[in-house]
């Protein structure tokens, strides 16, 4: 006698119909498990260029105005204690700086942009800031640590990238920027 | 003869545990470095105020006189 199998039974179109719906959601939900993130740009890389909203409002923030210049790219935002620990030394940085040939930019990643207007009430900088709420250029950098910074040459290079932000490291950079102003 | 045909069962069950299997991942989200705001809250921390914690932390090894007490070295005899 043959056995009963529930595996065995001929497919019917209702089965088959369950089957097809199951493979598309299963395909589906794993394009959902969230992507990998974008590699993170070093130096040698080109750094894409890009326009954002200024903080604050009253214009864009574009990387490619700087041309010819050592640029200092910085993601920064309120809530990162680092990177309020080297915004004035950022700032210090600038001012000491040829400013024909060294140039400053930030980018800032708060949601809100009233704790950033805040924080730079209290330590104001002479260099503009971008605000990108949503992302856009961290992703673009493939920034990976908070804060992140980039010096870029005048041909658009990244040549330097700065992970974190601790006491001491402001030297670092000085030395860093002085060598590729000396090699320009 | 009898035509065996191969039935869809554990297809469609392995597809099914596919399906629970991508679900749950799909609620993983990657918090990206410049999305942790909410999570670098003082009150997002595991001990918000350091200084209680350490003092509970001392009250704690005093009291358990055990070595190494809490996460820090030392006796149990409450004098470090």
């Amino acid at each position: 006698m043959r056995r009963f199998n529930a595996f065995h039974r001929p497919m019917n179109a209702a089965r088959r119909s369950l089957l097809s719906m199951l493979s598309v959601l299963s395909v589906q939900s794993l394009l959902l498990v969230a992507p990998l993130p974008a590699a993170a740009l070093e130096a040698g890389d080109r750094a894409p260029d890009f326009a954002a909203p200024a903080l604050g409002g009253g214009g864009t923030v574009e990387l490619s105005r700087h041309r010819g210049k050592i640029v200092y790219l910085d993601f920064w935002a309120s809530w990162c204690a680092p990177c309020l620990t080297a915004i004035p030394e950022i700032e210090r940085m600038r001012e000491a700086l040829p400013a024909d040939r060294f140039q400053v930019i930030a980018v800032n990643l708060d949601p809100d942009p009233k704790k950033a207007l805040r924080f730079l009430e209290k330590n104001p900088i002479g260099y503009p800031s971008a605000h990108d709420p949503k992302g856009r250029l961290p992703s673009q950098f493939g920034v990976d640590t908070m804060p992140t910074s980039y010096l870029i040459d005048g041909d658009g290079v990244i040549r330097h990238v700065h992970r974190g932000f601790k006491r001491g490291d402001g030297d670092d950079l000085r030395r860093e920027i002085r060598r590729l102003l000396g090699g320009d | 003869m009898e035509r065996r045909s191969r039935g869809s069962g554990p297809v469609a069950g392995l597809l099914l545990l596919l399906l629970l299997v991508a679900l749950a991942g799909s609620g993983c989200a990657r918090v990206k470095p410049w999305e942790r705001d909410l999570l670098a809250r003082r009150d997002m921390g595991w001990e918000p105020d350091a200084l209680e914690a350490a003092r509970e932390s001392h009250v704690y090894f005093s009291k358990e006189a055990s070595m190494p007490g809490g996460s820090a070295g030392g006796g149990g005899c409450g004098c470090n």
